[in-house]
Parts: structure tokens; sequence; C-alpha cells
């Protein structure tokens, strides 16, 4: 019979209708995002990170421009730390390559804006910057002596056996 | 004595049901088509000279990017090709994942090109569905590696982490539910009169068309050639299951329509072997960090869900590639649509194209 179908899809329309709602209301509702949800803003555990960079050279889209500064206890630390959310590929290899586990997603899953340069986050707080210069300020204060000078390189030492060419056998 | 001409028509770019940004250069003798040329390269990104400027590691998002409603495919297309090209054996737990989610993607694929067709030919309403029932695999898919689109979960050497313990029994509870929303697909189109008026009999391939297009994936066994790489290279882990490759019998809309439609009960068959038969043990291969390939190259090919999805990756022992070509079955497929359009109605071009079911990130790569 022509119509049987069509009849057929209204019905499970109509049961669909009078059904559970399968959407729910965004902006009051919010979902929570799961363990290892990649989006937002990149965050940084600043007393972990030990400037290591291999947060930038593992990004394959060069999204991540850091500085490095030496105090004079000749560790390393950021001084700044961007984020180019625009060239994110949201890959994850920055967080995966961090041996510290100092990087991390802040899961905001609201992060469009209005302006192209807003695209640019930096991730380093103004409480990160303090510390950085608490940081440098003690290590002037109390800084370690320079390396002593390299000793000059020992001769080296002779091979134990020596190779079979160039042995000699008594007797010979 | 009035003359007549032919009367060319650009459809696209900006067309709602290119699917993207296809332009098709349609030449019509009043409504009938006499030839349909696709235009390209409006969505090309180059994303292969991309691949030859980072390291193997890092181009694996970027294979997310060619086809993007499965992107897993893509992953596992890349990573077998390099994996292939480095000789690096990959733990038998971190196949069996992968055949998991490939097949997850096949079904969440399919369920988009279902959604697609149905829109394309004016039924909006069975979009609603099939997306409905596509967020509960991109919920699996959030929950294993935290994206629903751009996976980047399959890597080279095995997958980025184990599966969660709790996505064993998401994952089965899902597939329970697979007869039931394939039911309603099939009660809510494919019982409706004008959506089987619409595709059947329609845009016919024989198989020797079919062959000498080069077509590949569903649109090649819709003709009645069963033709599927998981079957006829057996790569991975896909020998031990038990699984059928539906075939058409005309070539037309409609069997393109049922091969897919039938592939998703069948993959769901493939996911639930691999879960039962999931073994324990480490799901990453052990290589160096900077991975450097021996001089060489590798053509690997595999089943994506559009056809043959084939990598060729040349090595000149560096840790870059010096150069790769993708194989992308959508772009392929495309020449086939100037035989689909021929002597058909403009609206039916619409329904050829879909039927063919292209992405334009994968067609202009």
């Amino acid at each position: 019979m022509f119509g049987k179908g069509l009849m057929t899809g209204m019905g499970i329309t109509i049961r669909h209708f009078f059904g559970r709602k399968a959407t729910f209301c965004y902006p009051e509702e919010k979902l929570t995002m799961t363990e290892h949800f990649r989006g937002g803003h990149l965050t940084i555990d600043y007393k972990k990170c030990i400037a290591c960079q291999l947060c930038a050279i593992q990004c394959p889209n060069q999204a991540i421009k850091l500085k490095v500064v030496t105090d004079a206890n000749r560790k390393r630390h950021l001084e700044s730390y961007v984020h180019s959310m625009g060239r994110c590929l949201y890959c994850d290899l920055c967080i995966e390559g961090c041996a510290p586990h100092a990087l991390s997603w802040d899961k905001n899953y609201e992060i469009s804006t209005w302006h192209k340069e807003d695209l640019v986050h930096q991730v380093i707080t103004d409480e990160d910057r303090a510390y950085l210069a608490d940081v440098m300020a003690r290590a002037a204060a109390n800084p370690t002596p320079p390396p002593a000078p390299k000793a000059p390189p020992k001769p080296a030492a002779k091979p134990a056996t020596p190779s079979p060419e160039t042995e000699v056998k008594p007797g010979e | 004595m009035p003359q007549t001409e032919t009367y060319i028509l650009n459809m696209g770019p900006q067309h709602p049901s290119t699917h993207g940004v296809l332009r098709v250069n349609l030449e019509l003798d009043g409504e009938r088509i006499l030839r349909a040329t696709p235009m390209m390269g409006y969505l090309h990104r180059g994303i292969e000279k991309l691949l030859e400027a980072r390291t193997y590691v890092q181009g694996v998002p970027y294979t997310d990017r060619l086809d993007y409603v499965s992107s897993m495919n893509n992953n596992f297309g890349y990573c077998r090709a390099v994996e292939e090209l480095a000789g690096i054996e990959v733990p038998e737990r971190a196949e069996y994942i992968r055949v998991i989610m490939a097949e997850l993607n096949r079904i969440a694929s399919h369920q988009v090109f279902i959604g697609s067709l149905a829109n394309d030919l004016g039924a909006s309403t069975g979009m609603l569905y099939t997306f409905r029932d596509r967020e509960e695999i991109l919920d699996l898919f959030d929950l294993v590696c935290g994206a629903r689109m751009t996976f980047h979960y399959i890597r080279v050497g095995g997958v980025a982490r184990d599966l969660p313990p709790e996505f064993a029994e998401k994952c089965r509870k899902f597939l329970d539910r697979v007869p039931e929303f394939t039911a309603e697909y099939a009660n809510l189109l494919m019982g409706n009169e004008i959506f089987q008026r619409r595709l059947k009999g329609v845009s016919r391939l024989t198989p020797e068309q079919a062959l000498a297009h080069n077509m590949t994936g569903p649109n090649i066994r819709a003709t009645g050639i069963p033709f599927d790489i998981r079957k006829v290279d057996g790569y991975s882990v896909y020998p031990r299951f038990g699984f059928e490759v539906p075939v058409g019998e005309n070539g037309d809309n409609w069997d393109r329509f049922q091969v897919r439609f039938r592939e998703i009960t069948e993959s769901a068959r493939i996911v639930r072997q691999a879960l039962d038969g999931l073994p324990e043990g480490p799901v990453m291969a052990k290589f160096p960090k900077m991975l450097k390939p021996p001089q060489g190259e590798v053509f690997s090919r595999t089943e994506g869900t559009r056809g043959e999805l084939g990598f060729y990756i040349v090595s000149d022992g560096t840790a870059k590639p010096y150069r790769v070509h993708i194989r992308r079955p959508s772009f392929i497929n495309m020449q086939a649509l100037d035989d689909m359009c021929r002597g058909y109605l403009i609206g039916d071009s619409v329904v050829a194209f879909s039927a063919i079911d292209p992405l334009m990130g994968e067609v202009d790569c």
C-alpha cells in the first residue's frame, strides 16, 4: 500500500514526541568534561616545572613559545609561556611529553573569542611571576660559586689489550 | 525555427548539499545532465607537505584532519604505514583496541552518511536520529581519548593510553542498542516510498565502470564486487573475527545505502568479538623517542570507511619523512560522479553526490 512506509515513519516520530528528551538546556545546564578532556587553556604548575622546554619541542605546530631564565644557582625558570590557541591542534603531545606532569588543560570548553588576538594566551600568572622574582632574588643573594675550571683532559689511556693486528708474539 | 543550446550551471562551492566546498560544473540540456565535472581544491591545506615537515610521531594529529568524521581510521592507516617502515611490532592488546576504535568510527561515519543522505533528500528528521545515536559513540571516544573529533588516539607503536575500566560496559550497552536504532532507521527511512523512489535505479554503475574508475569501499561493494581490504589483506587482527562483507546487486544509490546500512551491524559484530577477546598486556610498543626509520619506502593500505586508504611514505633515514602521499578514497571515488549523473535530472546529482559519500577534507587533502 502506498503511504504505509510514511505512516510507520510518522509513528516513530510521534513515539519520540512523547518520549524522553535527548537534549538539554545548554547555557543553564552544563556538562562535566571527562578525565582526559583536551580543550581550553593550558595551565602550568609553576613550582613543578623544570623549564626543560620539551613541550615546545614536542608541539607539531609551534603553538607554544616560552622564554627561560637561569638564576644565580644555575637553575632554569620560565620567564614567559605563551600558548597560541589559534595554532593549537589540541593533540595532547605537549602534556604527554611533560616529564614532571606540570602541564594540564583547564577543561573549559567555552573558549571562543571575539578577536584573533585574544587567542594568544599567557599561561604564567602574576602569582607565578612574583614567585619567580622571589626565587631569583634569593638565588642572587646566595649564589653558588662558579664551577671549578675543568682539569685538562687526560691523555687517552692505552688500550688494555693490543689489537690482534699489532700484537707481536714473543719468540717470533 | 527556435534554437536550443546547453546550459552550464555551477553547483557550489557554497551549496548545502555538497558537504563542504565542492563546485560541480553541470552541463544541462533542459533538466537533464549531459556532463558533471567536479572542481576541487577549495579545502586544500597541503597535508602531505605538512607531514613532510614534521617528525613521524608529530604527523599523526594531521591525519585526523583528512577525513574528519572517521579520524580513527586515518590514524590507523598512517600508523600502520610508519610501523611497517620502521619495523615496529605492535602489542596484541593495542591491535585489539585499534580494531574496536576503527569499527566504532565506521559505525559513526555511516550514521553521518545515512543522516546526510536523508537530509539531502529533504528529510531533515532523518539526520536528527542518526546524529543522536552517533553522540553515544562520540561519548565513548571522549571517555577514551578526551576528544569528540580529531581523536589522535591511535599512535605510532600502539594507542595513546589504555581503555578506562568503565569502557567495556558502556561499549556493550551501546552495542546492545545497535539493533534497536537500525530498526528505527529502517522504519523511518527505508520503508518510505519517497525515499525508495529517489534512490532505486538511479545513478546506476556497472561493476566494470566501477572498476575502471578504481572505486573502492562501499561504492564498489554496491556494484556486487566483494572487495574489502579487511578480508583481502587480512591486516591487523581482522582475520580472527567473523564478519560478512555486504554487497549490492544493481550498483544504484539504493544499494550504496543498503551496503552501508548493513555494514553498521557487521561492524558492531566485530566490536563485540574484539571486546570479548581483548587480551591483557601493554598498549604501546617500545621504540626510540626520536624515530628514524631506515631508508626505504612503503605503501600500506587499510580499509577506511570510504574505501581503500593508502599511505605511501618514503624515508631517507632522517627523523622526517622525505615524501608522503595519501591515497584518499573519496578523491578517487569522486571521478565516478560524471558517470553517475549523466542522463539524470539535476535533483539526482545531489543524491548521486551524497551516495558516493565523499568528504571534502579528504578530497582536497
